[in-house]
């Protein structure tokens, strides 16, 4: 989590449109698996790795719908935290 | 070898969840709705959470300025945060009329950051701009999401309002369980669903219609919760010290089109509402509570022994 807060408070003092508040950002997880979301500055999207699914950013309102969500094919490439992963109950 | 664990135990996952995502994303989308054997068994969807969404959207454009029903029951849910005399810093606004609510707070709670989530974009961009014309009040922050699906931090929250908006979820219990987590402990869970009687009269005389026209009835309108289901859902989900509580209203709709009818002196037709209010907590060392079954070290018998009358 303290790593989400910090990559994006780095991004939200870049003052892009579509970044969130550090205050926002602590409190969200994914919808799905409750685990911490991964801001991806590329896309522009809440990237939640154990579930390899990305979330939607618009206009600075983070839609974590599931449906909304968009499956990401090459999550096995990602860096992911392995003991995140591994404590799934 | 661990990379292949993490893969199968991702699939298990998305197999679980996989009715949630689009479908077109899922090749095996229709082996997966046979697989349904994980937490998903006896899933009745009574709701259509995609439709509801779609009248999200329609009522951030149709609804009034502020409306007073809906005015009544956030004042009502709110007065509840004047009994209290902890303080909520952080608090999440869920629900049909968290606009209502956000709007009404008038400092209520000691609330320094609220968060607003709805399933509808559009509600929540209104919400943002009728944010943004009235300055003042907490620090707010918008979302969209999901109430059967709440992507909020467990443990994060002092408060949650859920304001007219539970009734809607197929999955009641898991909402609130969800709710629940989401909470700090001695957090508090506000929540107002329309349950018990609510459009008695629209039920009736759909039943009559329907029994007329077709010779038997199918269910026209919402399932809802009745007041002794509201108590019972909260213990379910494990909330401490809960109350529920009920109110009536009668809403009255101008009645000004039907005047042809022979039935009309009223000018309106009323329409019964009952909401049913909710209160639980999440657990804390400090609050009140029942010991444990089976946790008493001292027998009645003993006690009758030492201080009931002695029978020799």
């Amino acid at each position: 989590m303290r790593r989400t807060a910090a990559l994006l408070s780095i991004h939200g003092g870049a003052g892009g449109r579509s970044s969130i508040p550090s205050a926002l950002a602590d409190v969200l997880v994914c919808p799905l698996s409750k685990r911490p979301l991964r801001y991806c500055e590329a896309s522009g999207d809440l990237v939640s790795d154990g579930v390899g699914v990305a979330f939607p950013v618009v206009d600075g309102i983070p839609c974590l719908v599931p449906k909304d969500g968009k499956l990401l094919d090459k999550h096995q490439d990602k860096p992911g935290d392995p003991s995140t992963g591994d404590s799934s109950g | 070898m661990a990379s292949s664990a993490a893969a199968a135990r991702r699939l298990h996952f998305l197999r679980r969840h996989v009715y949630l995502l689009p479908k077109p994303h899922f090749s095996y989308s229709s082996a997966a709705d046979v697989l349904d054997d994980g937490g998903g068994g006896g899933r009745v969807e009574i709701f259509d959470r995609d439709l509801k969404r779609r009248h999200r959207d329609r009522a951030a454009w149709a609804m009034r300025e502020s409306d007073g029903f809906v005015d009544a029951v956030a004042e009502n849910l709110l007065d509840r945060l004047e009994d209290c005399r902890k303080a909520f810093p952080s608090a999440l606004c869920l629900g049909g009329s968290a606009g209502a609510v956000r709007r009404l707070l008038r400092g209520r709670g000691g609330i320094e950051k609220l968060i607003m989530m709805d399933m509808s974009t559009d509600m929540v961009r209104k919400w943002r701009e009728s944010e943004n014309a009235a300055a003042g009040g907490p620090e707010t922050h918008f979302v969209v999401g999901d109430e059967e699906f709440l992507p909020i931090k467990e443990s994060s929250q002092d408060l949650i309002v859920n304001c007219l908006g539970l009734h809607w979820t197929n999955d009641l219990p898991g909402a609130m369980i969800q709710c629940k987590l989401a909470l700090k402990p001695d957090g508090l869970f506000l929540a107002a669903i329309l349950g018990g009687e609510t459009l008695k009269e629209l039920r009736i005389a759909c039943t009559i219609a329907q029994m007329e026209r077709e010779g038997g009835i199918s269910p026209r309108m919402s399932p809802l919760a009745q007041v002794r289901d509201a108590g019972n859902l909260l213990t379910r989900a494990g909330f401490t010290l809960p109350g529920v509580d009920v109110d009536q209203y009668t809403v009255k709709y101008n009645n000004g089109a039907k005047k042809g009818y022979s039935l009309s002196d009223r000018s309106y037709l009323p329409v019964n509402v009952w909401v049913i209010y909710m209160t639980g907590w999440r657990e804390h060392p400090s609050q009140q509570k029942a010991k444990r079954r089976g946790s008493a070290t001292i027998s009645f018998g003993d006690i009758q022994k030492q201080f009931g009358p002695s029978e020799n």
